[in-house]
């Protein structure tokens, strides 16, 4: 009889007591045993969030002996990979090895699935055996070793028709595009800040899908190469290269560009300081900001707002929205030339 | 007469090419563009951060605090303290407005407050009437700007002008709660005993109706029983809301395992993200006014338990706020009683 475990996984919190995992200093990483809600991977790879992946790449002078130390040395002290500089975490890749009781029949999944899970690395129990291969160049490390997913847990099969390292990339920033179809309608004006980069990529195809031919898709892009990139993917009505943490001179580029109605729904995907009030100043006052950018300061935005009588709605990205990693996958099965340059790019 | 940018730029000296709220200097002369609205000031009410940093660097001493904030506006032609980089609101009488201003009621000789920050607003400082050390309002001789984008409030002739004050101070919290809540919905205001707490409560159980619950987490026993005493809530939880487990099961006793469909942040300390996000609803909404809000807590936070709601951060501005929050004013005799008898 397997031990009933909560829904988000406080029943293996070591410290602090009364704490989430994520905040938890130490948990339990005993994969013996699971409870009746767990589910148990053999995890094959594990792709390091990009700060905190940096940062123990510096830390370690770029040695790779020197790297997989350090992670042994997080893991012995966690029960889990979470950085403690950055407080970050990542993700991981692995096969479906056992399925709690209270779960089995109840979800999608079979025991011998591919699945990769989209919860932090920061919250995840961990158990390292022995660290195999190490990817500097896209933060990947292969290892032997075992993780357990709580019953709030998500996470994405790996479809069989797709290199594996192409949809660990387009996940790893699911939530974006995703909110972009939820948040996009017919006729709207939108404006991507960021547009360049992955998760931009994926936002530009997504609004122009939704926005339709009568809507508008505009991008703003920063370096020489990633605004040719957006322009021959084809997926915006307009691309300007500008610094987004210049406030005026991007809205009256976008004055220009709307005849003044401005953005509708303005999506930021840049990860730089000093980019609210550009958000806030390029979208109609009744209109909608989702900031994705980890780099957003809450009180900026929130007093940047009001201090423009700007009424405007702004929404804290959720990296997590219902149907996420379908909607995100869907985008490179039905772009032949998105596939191309993630797989250049990220795979 | 020139003409003027909306959000004020055509006043900005340096540095060139920002908006006035950062900018180091504004150009505060008294000769309006077309779009702007002259005041002729009466009070300057200054953000308490700033008021309290300039009072400790002048100890206390009110001749040292004339001459320093006589400087600070000689300097850069705005109340914005260089320290704290906050401002205030002013009160004053309309002495000009220009043609292309948009608000056509407005008339000269109205006394009206602004309600957007002294921090971006062009300031003419003649002479300090009236300054004690103990308050944060100063009685001035001065002339100020107000942009086409400025947002203000006609000062009503039935409230005190101290009371009325103090509301138009958290005007936007009350008018987010009434386009957010509908009737049956369950909602919980964290913090919900202070000053936004109180009209967020009222608005709250307005717009539930009779079958909906209003639930409140506050720290204070003080404050909770004037939230029971005043019947502004279904239900009060007494607990810290920096304790997401403990707030978890007391919320979800009363509400199921679900939780809430709205949940109010007006806590004004930090890591109260998470309780949010799990006393809320999948699907639901959290409106996060506390100014302690960690962006990356929360993003992470919902990403981290696989929960799909909506976090909006705080504006607090809203069309139609003020008259919203002085109405609430009109409605209920017992907050007016208690907000004279805490703020004025």
């Amino acid at each position: 009889m397997q031990k009933k475990g909560n829904k988000y996984g406080t029943h293996r919190v070591i410290e602090p007591i009364g704490v989430l995992p994520q905040p938890a200093n130490r948990i339990d990483n005993n994969m013996d045993e699971i409870y009746d809600n767990e589910i148990l991977i053999d995890v094959q790879t594990l792709n390091i969030d990009s700060a905190s992946f940096t940062q123990i790449e510096e830390q370690a002078a770029g040695d790779k002996a020197k790297i997989a130390e350090i992670m042994l040395d997080i893991v012995a002290k966690q029960g889990k990979h979470r950085n403690p500089v950055t407080g970050s975490g990542g993700m991981l890749l692995g096969t479906v090895e056992k399925i709690g009781d209270a779960l089995k029949g109840k979800i999608e999944l079979k025991e011998g699935d591919k699945i990769a899970t989209l919860v932090s690395l920061s919250l995840t129990p961990l158990r390292i055996d022995k660290i195999k291969d190490i990817r500097p160049d896209i933060d990947q490390v292969d290892i032997d070793g075992k993780a357990i997913l709580f019953e709030s847990g998500i996470y994405a099969k790996i479809p069989a028709d797709m290199p594996e390292g192409l949809v660990l990339s387009a996940l790893d920033v699911a939530g974006a595009p995703a909110q972009t179809a939820k948040l996009v309608k017919p006729g709207d004006t939108v404006l991507i800040i960021g547009a360049g980069g992955k998760s931009g990529m994926l936002c530009c195809y997504e609004a122009k899908k939704r926005a339709g031919v009568t809507g508008k898709v505009i991008g703003l892009t920063h370096s020489e190469k990633s605004t040719k990139r957006l322009e021959e993917l084809g997926f915006c009505d307009y691309v300007f290269a500008a610094d987004a943490t210049k406030p005026v001179q991007i809205m009256e580029k976008m004055e220009a560009l709307t005849n003044g109605e401005m953005a509708d729904i303005t999506i930021n995907n840049v990860n730089i300081p000093d980019t609210e009030m550009t958000s806030i100043l390029a979208t109609k006052d009744t209109g909608i900001v989702y900031f994705f950018s980890m780099a957003t300061s809450f009180t900026k935005a929130a007093l940047g707002a009001e201090g423009v009588g700007s009424d405007v709605t702004m929404i804290v990205g959720n990296g997590y929205t219902k149907g996420h990693a379908e909607i995100t996958l869907q985008i490179l099965k039905e772009s032949e030339v998105l596939r191309q340059v993630f797989t250049e790019l990220y795979a | 007469m020139k003409h003027g940018c909306r959000y004020g730029t055509h006043r900005v000296i340096e540095p060139a090419g920002t908006l006035p709220q950062p900018a180091l200097k504004l150009d505060n002369s008294t000769e309006i563009f077309d779009n702007e609205v002259l005041i002729d000031v009466i009070t300057l009410n200054i953000d308490s951060a700033s008021y309290t940093q300039i009072k400790n660097a002048c100890g206390a001493d009110p001749e040292r605090m004339r001459s320093m904030i006589s400087s600070i506006v000689r300097e850069r032609g705005k109340m914005q303290n260089p320290v704290t980089g906050s401002g205030g609101m002013l009160i004053g009488k309309v002495m000009a407005i220009g043609p292309d201003f948009p608000d056509k009621k407005l008339k000269v000789g109205d006394k009206i407050a602004t309600l957007v920050s002294l921090s971006l607003t062009p300031l003419n400082l003649k002479r300090i009437i009236h300054l004690d050390p103990e308050s944060d309002q100063v009685d001035v001789e001065a002339q100020a700007i107000l942009f086409e984008s400025g947002i203000f409030s006609v000062l009503p002739e039935d409230l005190p002008e101290k009371l009325a004050l103090a509301v138009l101070d958290v005007a936007g919290a009350p008018a987010q709660v009434d386009r957010l809540v509908q009737e049956g919905d369950t909602v919980c205001i964290l913090g919900g005993g202070g000053k936004s707490g109180v009209l967020c409560c009222y608005q709250a159980m307005k717009n539930v109706g009779p079958y909906g619950k209003v639930i409140v987490v506050e720290y204070a026993e003080q404050n909770a029983a004037r939230i029971r005493d005043l019947g502004l809530a279904t239900h009060v939880i007494v607990a810290d809301a920096t304790q997401v487990m403990d707030v978890y099961n007391k919320v979800t006793e009363i509400t199921g395992p679900r939780g809430c469909d709205v949940t109010i942040n007006n806590v004004n300390v930090p890591d109260t993200e998470m309780t949010s996000i799990l006393i809320t609803k999948g699907q639901g909404l959290i409106y996060f006014f506390s100014m302690a809000t960690s962006f990356t807590k929360a993003a992470l936070g919902a990403e981290g338990i696989g929960k799909d709601l909506k976090l909006i951060v705080g504006n607090g501005y809203a069309k139609g706020h003020a008259d919203l929050s002085l109405n609430i004013l009109r409605e209920s005799r017992e907050i007016r009683e208690l907000f004279e008898k805490l703020y004025v």
